[in-house]
């Protein structure tokens, strides 16, 4: 398997890890601050991988000007305080962050793999097409760890 | 950003804007596990020991002991077939490292110095990979018809400490309300 094929394998492990962390919660357990005095939830970030997924892929890899996602006015706290436990926030949550996966992979379908190596900024902290890649990979892998404390403090579930 | 406890010129993390996939995995890999590092600091044994985020049996020390068997496990065992048994763990308890942690200056001192040693053969290893073997296939140590090659081994290596790293965010921020790094 090569280097991009790899990448995409794991980042289809890490959202069925999200997946299997959410699958079966209510709006208030899904919206539930279960670890405080963290503000996290698991809709706190399904929302934040929303906006992660659609800045890197979209803003970034395919340069397009569109405004971040769940920051209104450079608010970055409403991804998390706006996580409020209503059906239609839940709804609207899953829908977007299902969303920009596809728009994500779409990117992804249309990037050889010889474009992990293109630089587009040497002097940016993340400036490669693989540096972004692995950041992707690192956020969702970093979340997934937050997801599985949220979880297991909600109802005692634990695993990949 | 606002979120974090050291100075950017304290920082011990580099942004070098690695070429290449290797050296894009070793900048990742080293970040991560200094990040690790810093979430555990300035805590005494009591607080590293502690399982701060019931009903988890987690806590920062079993995550240090965690993770020297998983250096160990992979590049160790696996990437060098060194044919030895695993660190903090036993027939009984596959847990150990976790289950055995204790509130001491002294399971402290063993679990840091398990885990740098750890750290350090495997960067000697990996610095001794060509670029062109991220594709080699390795059999995986302790499981039979199954084999990992070093890129996979490596990216793992990655996800697993920042998943882990994850978990350092809840369990320091439910400690004593640190949180950033």
């Amino acid at each position: 398997m090569n280097e991009l094929d790899g990448m995409r394998r794991w980042l289809g492990d890490l959202r069925g890890t999200v997946e299997r962390k959410a699958e079966g919660l209510t709006p208030e357990q899904l919206a539930a601050r279960s670890v405080p005095p963290s503000d996290l939830s698991v809709l706190g970030l399904v929302r934040h991988l929303a906006q992660m997924e659609h800045h890197w892929f979209v803003r970034t890899l395919s340069r397009a000007d569109e405004p971040q996602l769940y920051v209104p006015d450079g608010d970055w706290d409403a991804q998390f305080r706006d996580a409020v436990p209503e059906e239609a926030v839940v709804e609207e949550a899953f829908a977007t962050w299902r969303a920009q996966c596809a728009r994500s992979d779409a990117v992804l379908d249309g990037l050889p793999p010889e474009a992990l190596d293109f630089v587009w900024d040497p002097d940016d902290r993340i400036g490669s097409v693989r540096d972004a890649l692995t950041q992707v990979l690192y956020e969702y892998s970093r979340h997934a760890g937050h997801l599985d404390l949220l979880r297991e403090a909600i109802d005692g579930t634990t695993g990949e | 950003m606002s979120d974090m406890w050291l100075a950017e010129d304290q920082d011990p993390r580099t942004a070098g804007n690695p070429q290449g996939e290797k050296a894009t995995y070793a900048e990742y890999l080293a970040n991560y596990r200094l990040t690790l590092g810093m979430k555990c600091d300035d805590l005494t044994p009591e607080q590293l020991a502690t399982r701060s985020v019931p009903p988890s049996t987690l806590s920062l020390l079993g995550l240090i002991r965690h993770m020297a068997r998983v250096e160990n496990n992979w590049f160790q065992r696996t990437a060098q077939a060194n044919g030895r048994d695993r660190i903090y763990w036993s027939e009984d308890d596959g847990d150990l490292d976790f289950n055995a942690v204790e509130p001491t200056q002294a399971c402290v001192d063993d679990a840091f110095t398990s885990w740098r040693r750890e750290i350090a053969a495997a960067e000697e290893w990996f610095a001794g990979v060509p670029e062109s073997d991220l594709g080699r296939e390795l059999p995986t140590a302790g499981r039979t018809d199954e084999v990992v090659s070093i890129r996979d081994l490596v990216v793992h290596m990655i996800e697993e400490y920042a998943r882990h790293c994850g978990h350092a965010d809840l369990l320091r921020e439910c400690i004593d309300g640190r949180t950033g790094q």
